[in-house]
């Protein structure tokens, strides 16, 4: 299927389950339909390869680390913690 | 004859059970080891919520008074990590503030789908083909933070507690009270989101 035919129905039904493909949340049958229909039809493919490359990439963001200052602030308010919670 | 009641219940291992145990007998003073193991976790999990340094500590800090003050009553049905970010979440929700950035709104599916044949794609794009390694760089995560602060926050949170924090979707749904097709919708939209704000990047590149 090239881009000009690309306004199919099917391919809207699939676009909606991407995500869960990607997660292996779907069951065998519908799997099987997407990979019979990326094979065929290049921007669904397209579509899926770069919703994959953006949980790679979300996977990677990073940490900040704790600010120093913050860190030693917290661990005095814990120790200024009464010796048994407050009953509640 | 009795028969032995049967229970459903699965029986949570954790690593964290031994430590709270201790802490809800009255060791009061491992308190802080629990801070130590959450604290850089729960520092980039409210900082990606609140968007603001001072926010984020804010945060951090009353997860943590709480966490000591409801502690007696956690039941070991649940990991203790998802206790505590279903706490740290809804102190974030709390602290919320209105963004021009991220305004509040819904994500429909319509606004990700090519509207003109010219922009559905024909070739997979450089970006998504090359090693991953060979990719990343500061500059590049940097855009991907940005872009992450201007999703509203209902597809925020969970494309930070699944993609970042690494939850599962019935995790996510259990921090967040939502149904897991709920969790589902919100992420895939969100990740389309994320996908179009990468897109445009290398597109401009």
């Amino acid at each position: 299927m090239n881009k000009d035919e690309h306004d199919h129905k099917h391919c809207l039904g699939l676009f909606e389950k991407l995500s869960e493909y990607l997660d292996n949340e779907l069951d065998e049958v519908t799997c099987q339909e997407i990979e019979n229909h990326i094979k065929e039809c290049v921007p669904c493919f397209v579509c899926l390869q770069t919703l994959k490359r953006t949980v790679d990439l979300c996977k990677q963001a990073g940490n900040r680390t704790v600010p120093k200052d913050f860190s030693k602030k917290l661990r005095e308010v814990i120790q200024n913690l009464p010796k048994s919670p407050p009953a509640g | 004859m009795t028969v032995p009641r049967r229970t459903n219940r699965k029986k949570i291992k954790d690593k964290d059970f031994e430590l709270i145990r201790a802490i809800n007998s009255g060791q009061f003073d491992r308190f802080p080891e629990l801070v130590k193991r959450y604290e850089q976790k729960l520092y980039n999990f409210s900082f990606r919520m609140c968007r603001d340094a001072a926010d984020a500590e804010d945060s951090v800090q009353e997860t943590f008074l709480n966490v000591f003050k409801y502690l007696k009553d956690f039941r070991y049905e649940t990991k203790f990590k998802n206790w505590l970010y279903r706490v740290a979440a809804s102190t974030c929700i709390k602290k919320r503030r209105k963004s021009k950035f991220a305004p509040e709104r819904e994500l429909s599916l319509d606004e990700f789908i090519p509207q003109d044949k010219a922009e559905v794609p024909d070739h997979v794009p450089e970006w998504a083909l090359m090693p991953l390694d060979k990719l990343l760089n500061d500059e590049l995560l940097d855009k991907l933070n940005e872009a992450i602060f201007t999703l509203p926050e209902k597809y925020r949170l969970v494309i930070v507690l699944r993609d970042i924090e690494g939850f599962s979707t019935t995790e996510t749904a259990q921090i967040l009270n939502l149904s897991d097709a709920n969790v589902k919708v919100r992420l895939h939209r969100a990740r389309l989101f994320l996908r179009d704000k990468l897109k445009g990047y290398f597109e401009n590149e």
